[in-house]
């Protein structure tokens, strides 16, 4: 009974060539989703041109991976039948990016969690040297939790939780 | 209950968000360890009124989406159910949905009419939760009383559908679990008049019982303006006239063929978010009827492959209290190379934050319940006042207490 099915195909739409022509980048449609990757030094740009397309953009949220030898940071906006995801990366030797609270406040929970799972800093953000998430035990020197190289069972030793 | 290792106030606060000196910020908790999503609030106060809120949550994070990377995809299902004990169905369909797609194969559409009858039935009995809790911190407590017996109605029918009262694991991949078992289409359909009765008795009661009104009305008070710029999700940001429903703009599941009707209301105070929850479960009662009607028949699940291809999808369900979203990319392996879930309730602490600004402190439980974050974890609550530059504590039924007071004073 099983079928293989097609998803509906959504071309990208004019507002999103425009974006991608403005940046410079070619966006990239799958179903369902739009993306725009773009540098780290526009990131704030980009997420600003998105939000304030017509027709009330909702900012899902931000999320973060590690990928190695960098962190990924992708903003999720949701309007309708589809997402339009602005994605970066950053370095793991440098993980520095701009914030877009100060344009979009509704980004300040978001970004100090990655800020505490991930390390990453935001430059501009409320949050910056502060923890939302992490106990105030976890140790600074020990990487952040979500990153690869992360060893939970150092940072029970160094929080004495043993 | 307090933690010996938590930073005095004078330490975090100089190295805090805002720039307050000690004695003008007020901790608002620790936080019981029995109930879940605790969050902390610092309040800073000015003449008995709330000037400024610094939250500080993670007490109950436990690396969930860590912890997702280890375990197999199907495993996951039962992993991420637990994140939540009201809206566990949303969770378990909101990744479902993200694997699913994935793997490019199609659910059975009497799975997605079951799943949406299911998730039907976990908003009308969240919905109900969240109104008894209201009713509760308004000091009206017969109606906490009423609303969570007439919530065990639900959880009974869930159970006979499901198994289970709360945590379902219902959803399987490529379909449901089981079937509907035999005659309960006639049980369900039985209680949801009983539901509806009740619901709408609530819906008039609460619009005219003058302990609830003085206590909601034009308490709160989100403009549309602030919605946007702060990303709320759910009830509340359609509390502020904006219209927006996964279920209606996304759908999913069933949500495409039993279409749902999207309340929202312009007052954005506590009183029109109880009209909301409550026109809510009325309308998830014509839905889950119109579903067992259409029901169609089949099997309620395929096979699927345990190997997802590699690829991204970003998911979202209108769990009870607003856009639950699931990001889950694959890199071909047993499990999950990285899932990224986002809560309505962390979506939805701005806002709170926004809301409880220029109130009194006797509206903090109900404007924070009003948010619906399941937020019994007022411990205990210091105060410091601005103005009288007076300390004291209070315990969370103090609180309550006081609120009741404060306002039969003003009455």
């Amino acid at each position: 009974m099983n079928r293989r099915i097609r998803w509906r195909w959504r071309p990208t739409s004019e507002e999103a060539k425009a974006i991608g022509d403005k940046f410079g980048v070619a966006v990239e449609s799958t179903p369902g989703r739009t993306v725009l990757s773009v540098d780290r030094a526009r990131v704030k740009e980009a997420c600003v041109a998105v939000s304030s397309l017509p027709g009330y953009y909702h900012l899902s949220t931000i999320a973060g991976a590690d990928l190695g030898d960098g962190i990924e940071i992708t903003y999720f906006f949701w309007r309708g039948r589809s997402f339009f995801v602005v994605r970066t990366s950053v370095p793991k030797t440098d993980p520095k990016l701009d914030s877009i609270s100060g344009v979009l406040p509704g980004a300040t929970l978001y970004e100090a969690e990655i800020q505490d799972l991930y390390g990453v800093i935001f430059t501009g953000s409320p949050y910056t040297g502060k923890r939302l998430l992490l106990p105030d035990k976890y140790p600074a020197d020990a990487p952040p939790p979500f990153r690869t190289e992360a060893d939970p069972e150092k940072v029970r030793k160094l929080m004495q939780l043993d | 209950m307090i933690d010996e290792n938590m930073p005095r106030e004078s330490e975090e606060v100089s190295a805090g968000l805002m720039q307050y000196s000690p004695e003008n910020v007020m901790p608002f908790g620790p936080i019981h360890p029995s109930l879940k999503e605790p969050e902390y609030f610092k309040l800073v106060l000015e003449a008995g009124k709330i000037k400024e809120v610094i939250p500080r949550i993670g007490y109950v994070h436990r690396g969930i989406e860590r912890a997702a990377q280890d375990r197999t995809w199907v495993k996951n299902i039962y992993l991420f159910e637990r994140i939540c004990g009201i809206c566990s169905f949303a969770h378990s369909l909101g990744y479902i949905q993200g694997v699913e797609i994935l793997t490019h194969y199609e659910v059975p559409k009497r799975a997605k009419y079951l799943r949406t009858i299911v998730a039907e039935l976990e908003r009308i009995h969240s919905h109900f939760l969240w109104l008894g809790l209201v009713g509760h911190w308004a000091g009206f407590d017969t109606l906490f009383m009423w609303v969570w017996k007439d919530r065990e109605h639900i959880l009974d029918i869930e159970e006979a559908i499901t198994g289970n009262r709360i945590h379902k694991s219902y959803v399987a991949l490529g379909g449901v679990r089981k079937d509907l078992p035999d005659g309960l289409k006639e049980a369900l359909l039985k209680e949801l008049v009983f539901i509806e009765k009740r619901a709408s008795y609530y819906h008039e009661l609460v619009q005219s019982e003058e302990t609830l009104s003085v206590r909601t009305k034009g308490v709160g008070g989100l403009t549309q303006e602030t919605a946007t710029r702060l990303c709320p999700v759910g009830p509340l940001l359609r509390s502020t006239g904006i219209a927006r429903d996964v279920r209606v703009e996304d759908p999913y599941a069933a949500y495409d063929e039993v279409i749902p009707q999207v309340q929202s209301s312009t007052d954005g105070d506590i009183a029109c978010l109880m009209t909301i929850r409550l026109n809510e479960v009325l309308d998830s009662c014509r839905l889950i009827r119109e579903a067992v009607e259409k029901l169609p028949s089949g099997p309620v699940r395929n096979p699927v492959p345990r190997v997802v291809p590699a690829g991204e999808s970003c998911q979202h369900v209108e769990a009870p209290r607003g856009e639950l979203f699931y990001f889950v990319r694959s890199e071909g392996k047993a499990g999950p190379a990285r899932v990224k879930l986002r809560t309505p309730t962390l979506a939805n602490i701005m806002a709170a934050i926004e809301m409880l600004k220029g109130r009194p402190i006797a509206d903090v439980p109900i404007v924070l319940t009003g948010m619906d974050p399941c937020f019994g974890c007022m411990d205990r609550v210091a105060f410091v006042d601005l103005g009288e530059s007076a300390q004291w504590t209070l315990s969370g039924e103090q609180l309550r207490q006081y609120g009741i007071e404060y306002y039969r004073g003003k009455r």
